[in-house]
């Protein structure tokens, strides 16, 4: 057991060493941006193109062999020193630090309700197999992973938020947040807080992650972002706990006049819910991490998903770098902890095989 | 898949009346049935080898000559796109169709359970129309242009407040309340975009990138993960253990960030799309078949064969590759859509091709024209959702069918 979990660590920091490699080389074939502004300047002043460029060059430590680079690199990623941005003009990680939060804003709720509501429609469906619930349970669930995440935010967009008015169409990034800039849950602000730009009242009204404008705002990117999570989660649940409802011990449990509800919590739940983990961290993630980016564009929500669209649009380069990073990242340690609690959990799993 | 071994014994000698002797079957008969199967193989290859000639001539010509694209006699240049779709029609014609024509009796009888399942059924139809637009489409009809002076045209059976449309109706103009309206016509069965571009034209253009995209990107990542799936589970050992160890590392970095990168790096076309996709994403679909092949590994047949002398190519080829059949074509119905859906993705963020005609660049489009002009957005959107559905429904059919483990329609 012990051993199985040190070699799992051991393979996730082997498969990020690979993949940091893989991105700095690509990162390395891509022109500098900063090279590029010296060569402008140097243009620009009338100053020999050629020396600027070099000057630049030994500034920034490029002309050193590839594999110094390399190393510094490494080292930078891991200390945390993620490079500049220019678009935004201050460092990467600010940028991360600054818009990861709207994306947990609402890729937490839809991984938590999507698991929740898919896993309870599921078991129903499996429990009820072959009647007309399960059928539209099953139908359901195609729409739901057929349907284009980004083209379905802009039709409910249109219709809930240009035709009948309901929800807002532009996303307002300062709602959630204190006057002073910062996180807050529930507060009262005056017209002078920046999310009331340009409006005129009198009073206070809400602000904060909880407060009704915010949860407004969040309705349809989270159901947008859910479609596709709970129609996953739904059939999967569905497939495992079909395993269980013509079990023995299914069986005994009924004969014995154990009631339908503890059958379907204590007797098809448990044993199906192990497998469930398994897709719910690898599936779900990869869902909703690839699900933001469209989202993020879509509505408009200033997230990590955002960034990382603008920053390939703009050419900022570092920022690129680490906003595709850190979504795989958020799945290497996603299946590391996976597997870690599918042995912990399933102690039927033999460690000594890989 | 003991009908399956039925058919070919049919097929080979299958002339032969029943209570005929072994002394009495006619040998030349099943020669002359011998020589007709390989007049279809020398067919294939022919086929197979001017494909390739066209191919290498064609990179002679780009990167060694250096005259660039080569010109062909009858169809001028061909782009490497068309290189992979033509090669993509043919393994479909080969693999699919001809096959199916092959065994009548086997047709019928896939035909009968496939219909019980009325969804898949509609799916199935809806996908060929599609299919057939797409690959006919583009060769006869013209490239759709944006015209001034025809933006935002309205559908024919709807109408759009003049000032919103461009300077000239199609269909005329009439006066609702006051208000001039400009009426749909059939010159622009579904209107146009804001560039004047019809929309229908567009759509069918797109049908062709999607299933370009969608088939050769699946046919790759199927053929790969075919190969390493059953490489793996035939050999085992040493093999096996470096084979899925890669296939863990590849996974964990996921497609579609892989593509960005190589996208921001080294430029994006349909044709790299194709490739990361193709190349990049047969993760899962190599570990089904590897599950699979390694419970058919230890049936009898695969003894007998090795007992024979049979060459390990050969077992795979020939007794492996077929028995996992039914996974190979549950996990390549499964991962159209996904491969589908990417690539409208992408091409709605406007990071892939901006000149490829694809429905996900069509829906970006219409997104600022929503409340104005909702046909622009909706209806290629509408074909994007329907394509995929129907994928999903037939994979899930096929996969009802074919495994017996998910104790579907299907004996």
């Amino acid at each position: 057991m012990k051993w199985y979990v040190i070699r799992r660590v051991l393979w996730a920091a082997f498969a990020s060493f690979i993949i940091l490699t893989i991105t700095f080389v690509l990162m390395d074939q891509v022109p500098n941006q900063q090279l590029m502004q010296a060569e402008f300047q140097a243009a620009v002043n009338d100053v020999d193109v050629e020396t600027a460029v070099q000057a630049e060059k030994e500034r920034l430590g490029l002309d050193r062999p590839f594999h110094e680079r390399y190393l510094d690199f490494m080292t930078n990623v891991f200390q945390g020193d993620w490079g500049w941005s220019y678009e935004y003009d201050q460092p990467v990680v600010d940028v991360v630090r600054e818009t990861v939060p709207y994306s947990l804003l609402y890729g937490v709720p839809a991984i938590v309700l999507s698991t929740v509501i898919g896993t309870a429609i599921g078991l129903y469906s499996a429990v009820n197999q072959y009647t007309k619930k399960d059928y539209a349970a099953t139908f359901a669930a195609f729409f739901g992973i057929s349907i284009p995440n980004f083209w379905f935010g802009i039709v409910l967009l249109v219709v809930f938020g240009s035709w009948l008015g309901w929800v807002p169409i532009g996303w307002n990034a300062d709602i959630p947040l204190a006057a002073d800039g910062s996180w807050t849950l529930l507060e009262t602000a005056g017209s002078d807080h920046p999310a009331f730009f340009r409006q005129d009242f009198e009073g206070e009204r809400y602000v904060g992650i909880l407060s009704p404008a915010n949860l407004k705002q969040l309705i349809l990117p989270t159901f947008v972002l859910m479609t596709g999570a709970i129609a996953s989660v739904m059939r999967y649940a569905r497939a495992e706990a079909l395993e269980y409802v013509d079990a023995d011990f299914v069986k005994t449990a009924k004969s014995k006049g154990v009631s339908n509800r503890a059958i379907v919590t204590k007797h098809i739940f448990r044993p199906a819910s192990i497998p469930l983990m398994t897709i719910l961290v690898g599936r779900i993630l990869g869902l909703v991490l690839f699900g933001s980016y469209l989202i993020e564009v879509v509505f408009g929500i200033p997230g990590i998903g955002l960034a990382s669209f603008q920053a390939i649009i703009r050419q900022d380069t570092d920022l690129v770098a680490i906003t595709i990073l850190l979504p795989t990242f958020v799945a290497i340690v996603g299946n590391l902890i996976e597997d870690i609690m599918y042995a912990v959990l399933d102690p039927r799993i033999d460690y000594g095989d890989r | 898949m003991g009908e399956d071994t039925d058919t070919r014994t049919k097929a080979d000698g299958g002339t032969a009346p029943r209570d005929v002797t072994f002394e009495q079957v006619d040998w030349d008969e099943i020669d002359a049935d011998g020589v007709a199967r390989s007049r279809k193989r020398v067919a294939w290859l022919a086929v197979v080898s001017l494909w390739t000639i066209g191919v290498a001539y064609d990179l002679y010509s780009r990167f060694v000559a250096e005259t660039g694209q080569a010109a062909f006699p009858v169809l001028g240049s061909v782009s490497p796109v068309d290189w992979l779709w033509s090669f993509t029609l043919l393994v479909l014609l080969y693999y699919g169709v001809v096959p199916l024509y092959e065994n009548p009796r086997m047709t019928r009888y896939y035909w009968k359970e496939f219909k019980k399942n009325k969804a898949a059924v509609v799916s199935a139809l809806y996908l060929i129309v599609v299919f057939a637009i797409g690959v006919i489409g583009p060769r006869v009809l013209p490239e759709p242009e944006p015209t001034p002076g025809l933006e935002n045209q309205p559908p024919v059976w709807g109408s759009i407040e003049a000032y919103s449309a461009g300077t000239s109706c199609a269909g005329g103009t009439t006066t609702v309340d006051g208000v001039t309206m400009c009426q749909g016509s059939w010159q622009h069965p579904f209107g146009t975009t804001s560039s004047g571009e019809d929309i229908l034209l567009s759509s069918i253009y797109g049908m062709e990138v999607s299933m370009q995209v969608g088939l050769i990107a699946t046919l790759m990542s199927i053929s790969v993960a075919a190969a390493v799936g059953l490489t793996a589970a035939y050999y085992g050992g040493l093999v096996d253990e470096v084979l899925m160890r890669y296939v863990d590392i590849q996974m964990t970095f996921p497609t579609f960030f892989l593509f960005l990168l190589l996208a921001y790096t080294i430029g994006s076309s349909l044709f790299v799309l194709i490739l990361i996709f193709g190349l990049f994403g047969w993760g899962s679909s190599a570990r089904i078949m590897r599950s699979e092949a390694l419970q058919r590994r230890e049936e009898p047949y695969m003894k007998a064969a090795k007992n024979a002398g049979a060459s390990s190519l050969w077992t795979i080829r020939r007794h492996l590759l077929p028995n996992i059949s039914n996974s190979l074509i549950t996990a390549a119905t499964l991962t159209i859509p996904s491969i589908i859906l990417a690539e409208a993705a992408i091409a709605f963020l406007g990071l892939g091709d901006p000149t490829v005609p694809s429905w996900g660049r069509l829906i970006s489009d219409g997104r600022d024209q929503l409340r104005t002009a909702w046909w622009i957005s909706t209806i290629p959107g509408g074909f994007l959702f329907f394509t995929i559905l129907a994928f999903n429904f037939l994979g899930d059919a096929l996969r009802d069918a074919l495994d017996p483990r998910h104790g579907g329609s299907g004996e």
